[in-house]
């Protein structure tokens, strides 16, 4: 017998009773004003910077004006200047050194910063592997909680995808709050209509 | 037309004729026997000033907590059985301490494996103010500062305050029943339901952990401002006691019920 | 025979000044999940849907497992069953082995502490890298962890800048947290860089779909998969639930409970290998389905591992991740424990007032101090009862059970010399080690009855 077929003997063996999963419609906090919600708690818990877009404005100009000193950019969104492509780098070592990477969100979650990101590049380390991350973000995709967050993400042929809530944190020395500990130092959401 | 005072008049016939009726057992537990018959002597004063007929089964012993915390409740299989035999006969069973009476309702039918008429109608002392009686009257008058203890069971198994981990509405029987009390102001611990370390013979298998949150626990009380620390359980105010008392700090501790009952 | 636990406690105890702080630190996270709980209306509604949906699963788990591995199969990832840690630690190493791997970056694992398997890869060769901060600090350190969310939270800033100093050559003297992590920072990005192989545990396994969640701060388990072409997951059977509607119930209890944040920084879900790369998740048994087959235990198969049974624990906040003998301190650890290795493991049963807090902060509802309670049942049968505690139960029975007798005792004088030694036992003085001795009533409540009644009838 092999090793699953003897745990699952004993797995189906060992159950007395059985329970069903429970109904799960129970109310769920929503917010009047998502967008004002997610706001807040970008830039206070999350700890992240947030810049409402307008219009007019040009996004490699913001990206530029919020890290004047980046060297090296790196992004593969559409009309973004950057030095560094991460579908085109030969490997994910290729990208350390990034300064900026800027990536695109698809859904952002009120309730705690959570946004959406689902692998579009052929190096996902463009997330992780910046100094200072840049998530564009529309409005219009903004929910209340994460149950509706679950709702509305999809999954590419990349097959991973991930929630980011805020630049990386730890306060694993002495309970101290500090950024940056493996990943990016810093975040500029900029937020779209 | 509305006749509020006719439905208070109803309302107070009603209760003072199912009193009149209603007969209570009082269980006054091996350690308040032994070391606090003042906090049974209260009881009994109280319950008899509301008009209740009171009884106390004198071959009464011990609900077996000891025991089943100690990991001994087979030990206690008797015992449990003649609280239920001695018992069972009441309307109710009514007990100065909190943690005995939640062992009572919620332990006794498992070790029994049987159901526990005695068990179901057991209920702490000042539950049973609030809930059966519905008391808004009470006769003490104690013009003093006390600090409320939430003692752990009386929280979490009893339901006699909102426990601070759930997002329930807050509310507290004590607190409802103090409030009834002539001259006293009522206060609250910071960790207002942490745990004094007593947990019965967890204070003399880790005699250091029990002592430290002891220590904490008192001076918490202290900080208040308080004269005393009060609350449903004599149990943990004996081991808060003994502490306060080895390390020389200011505070007294007395029984809700004595408060309660003050003057009677 | 006093526990292990009791006696650790005991010289822990010693530095007040330590367990101050040890208690004020973990106060503070609960004091943080309080915050978060109570800005929740649907808290009560969340822990009770996750408590039934892991009753669920885990009821269903055979059928839930092959769902899972067939989808994640049809992922292209490659899915093994170990039955215990041996096998769990030689399927990791095989992989290793064909895969050619040098150096593995880590991101934080019970499991693996579980199964030992650092002490296993090193054996082979392999150079393993924790890459959570508090998880490197003590793997530099030669230390195992004290609390399983924030492992290293013992350690002062000077003990890590004295490790920094002789091991990643740190500033001398500055003990700065900021600086400090930047100079791991530094140091870990340098090992994402070389490493072959990224492991990690799992949060969730998602059955419908094949995924599996990873919850950190750092994002060093996101590093460790998105570097390195090699990623293997390793994942107790428990860690499964049904959808991504379950998902969302237990995304918002984690952080919550464990940290006292709305969320960790990242959540990610790996669904397929990355381009080039390949996937393999481990499903780890090690008892786990023994477990399921104990009446009185089974529910510690809905603990998802969030800490705040810890952080909420009075003895645990006062006694020290070290005190306990099992590597999962706190509530769940004492059960865990006696479920591993009753005999190494039931000094940790003293560690327990039954305050029932626990049970109040569990996101699952596992009934942690009601098995606490039914493991000191059973201690006696197995030889390990305290001898002490075992002869005043036994004193209490006789003399409980005999109403004379207790009536004796009562009226005895001096009584103090009598009851004390049943109810407080000053013999071993344990009692009178931090207490005063409690003043017996020149009168019981027994021997005012009668006059009480008369005067109370009229």
């Amino acid at each position: 017998m092999s090793t699953k077929e003897e745990i699952l003997n004993r797995l189906r063996a060992n159950v007395r009773e059985t329970y069903d999963m429970p109904d799960l419609g129970f109310a769920k906090t929503t917010h009047d004003d998502p967008v004002a919600k997610f706001i807040e708690t970008a830039t206070t818990t999350a700890g992240a910077r947030l810049i409402e877009v307008k219009p007019e404005d040009d996004l490699n100009e913001l990206i530029r004006q919020a890290y004047p000193e980046a060297k090296v950019v790196s992004s593969n969104v559409p009309g973004i200047r950057a030095d560094r492509n991460p579908d085109e780098v030969a490997c994910a070592q290729d990208l350390d050194g990034t300064d900026v990477g800027v990536i695109k969100g698809e859904v952002a979650c009120a309730e705690n910063a959570c946004v959406w990101i689902p692998q579009t590049m052929k190096e996902k380390a463009i997330c992780f592997i910046a100094e200072y991350l840049v998530l564009i973000v529309s409005k219009k995709n903004i929910v209340s909680n994460m149950h509706e967050a679950y709702e509305r993400i999809q999954f590419n042929d990349y097959g991973f995808g991930t929630f980011i809530s805020g630049p990386s944190k730890t306060a694993d020395i002495e309970q101290s709050l500090v950024y940056g500990a493996q990943a990016a130092r810093g975040m500029t959401i900029l937020l779209t209509e | 037309m509305d006749y509020p005072l006719l439905h208070v008049l109803h309302r107070d016939v009603e209760k003072q004729f199912c009193l009149r009726y209603m007969k209570i057992g009082l269980f006054v537990p091996c350690y308040v026997d032994a070391l606090y018959p003042e906090v049974g002597v209260a009881t009994y004063k109280l319950l008899r000033h509301y008009g209740l007929d009171v009884d106390y089964p004198e071959k009464q012993t011990c609900c077996g907590q000891p025991m089943g915390n100690a990991g001994f409740q087979t030990m206690a299989h008797q015992l449990v059985e003649n609280y239920d035999a001695l018992f069972q006969k009441y309307d109710y069973v009514v007990a100065p301490s909190a943690s005995c009476a939640a062992y009572v309702r919620f332990f006794h039918p498992d070790i029994t494996n049987h159901a526990c008429k005695a068990a179901a109608k057991t209920m702490d002392v000042v539950e049973f103010l609030h809930d059966v009686l519905k008391v808004d009257k009470v006769p003490g008058r104690f013009p003093h500062k006390v600090s409320v203890h939430n003692s752990c069971h009386g929280v979490r198994e009893l339901g006699l305050s909102s426990p601070s981990e759930r997002n329930i509405a807050p509310f507290s029987k004590i607190k409802d029943l103090l409030g009834l009390v002539e001259g006293i102001t009522v206060m609250e611990p910071e960790r207002p339901d942490e745990c004094c370390g007593f947990g019965g013979m967890f204070s003399v298998e880790e005699p250091d952990v029990s002592t430290r949150m002891g220590t904490e626990k008192v001076n918490r009380h202290i900080a208040t401002g308080a004269e005393y620390v009060t609350g449903p359980d004599s149990s943990c105010l004996m081991h808060m006691q003994g502490v306060a008392k080895r390390q020389g700090l200011p505070i007294k501790f007395i029984h809700i019920v004595e408060i309660l009952a003050a003057g009677l | 025979m006093s526990t292990k636990h009791s006696l650790a406690a005991e010289k822990f105890i010693q530095d007040s000044n330590r367990v101050t702080r040890h208690d004020q630190t973990f106060w503070s996270v609960r004091a943080k999940r309080d915050a978060q709980a109570h800005d929740l209306s649907e808290w009560e509604d969340l822990r009770e849907a996750a408590s039934q949906i892991k009753k669920h699963t885990v009821t269903h788990l055979a059928d839930y497992l092959q769902k899972f591995e067939e989808n994640a199969t049809r992922n292209g990832v490659h899915v093994h069953w170990a039955k215990d840690a041996a096998e769990y630690n030689d399927i990791v190493m095989q992989i290793l082995t064909e895969h050619q791997v040098h150096k593995v970056v880590k991101s934080k694992s019970m499991l693996t502490e579980e199964c030992h398997l650092n002490e296993h890869l090193e054996k082979h060769g392999i150079e393993v890298v924790e890459t959570d901060l508090g998880e490197r600090i003590l793997q530099m350190m030669k230390l195992a962890p004290s609390h399983i969310v924030m492992p290293a939270i013992h350690i002062t800033r000077e003990q890590v800048g004295h490790c920094f100093e002789e091991q990643i050559q740190s500033e001398k003297g500055n003990y700065d947290p900021t600086y400090l992590t930047r100079c791991a920072r530094y140091h870990l990005r340098d090992n994402f860089m070389t490493a072959e192989c990224g492991m990690t545990g799992a949060n969730f396994g998602i059955a419908e779909t094949g995924d599996v969640v990873v919850c950190t701060n750092e994002g060093n388990a996101d590093m460790s998969t998105s570097v390195p072409k090699l990623h293997i997951v390793s994942m107790g059977l428990e860690k499964l639930i049904p959808n991504y509607e379950a998902m969302g119930v237990f995304h918002r209890l984690l952080a919550r409970c464990g940290t006292g944040q709305a969320t960790t920084v990242y959540t990610s879900h790996f669904r397929k290998p990355r381009p080039g790369g390949e996937m393999h998740i481990i499903l780890v048994d090690n008892g786990r389905s023994s477990i399921l087959g104990d009446e009185e235990h089974w529910q510690t198969l809905k603990c998802m591992r969030c800490g705040a049974c810890m952080n909420t624990c009075p003895v645990y906040r006062r006694s020290g991740g070290y005190s306990y003998t099992y590597f999962i301190p706190g509530p769940i650890g004492i059960n865990l424990g006696m479920l591993k290795d009753r005999n190494a493991n039931y000094h940790n049963v003293s560690a327990c007032t039954l305050c029932c807090s626990c049970d109040n902060v569990c996101p699952v509802k596992v009934d942690l101090s009601t098995q606490i309670y039914r493991w000191r049942q059973r201690l006696d049968s197995w030889g390990k009862a305290n001898s002490m505690k075992k002869a005043m139960s036994k004193g209490m029975k006789l003399m409980f059970e005999h109403p004379a007798l207790y009536g004796t005792a009562l009226k005895m004088a001096p009584m103090a010399n009598i009851l004390p030694r049943w109810m407080t036992n000053v013999r071993m003085n344990a009692w009178a080690k931090g207490h005063e001795m409690p003043e017996f009533a020149k009168k019981s409540f027994h021997a005012q009855w009668k006059d009480l009644k008369k005067g109370g009838q009229k």
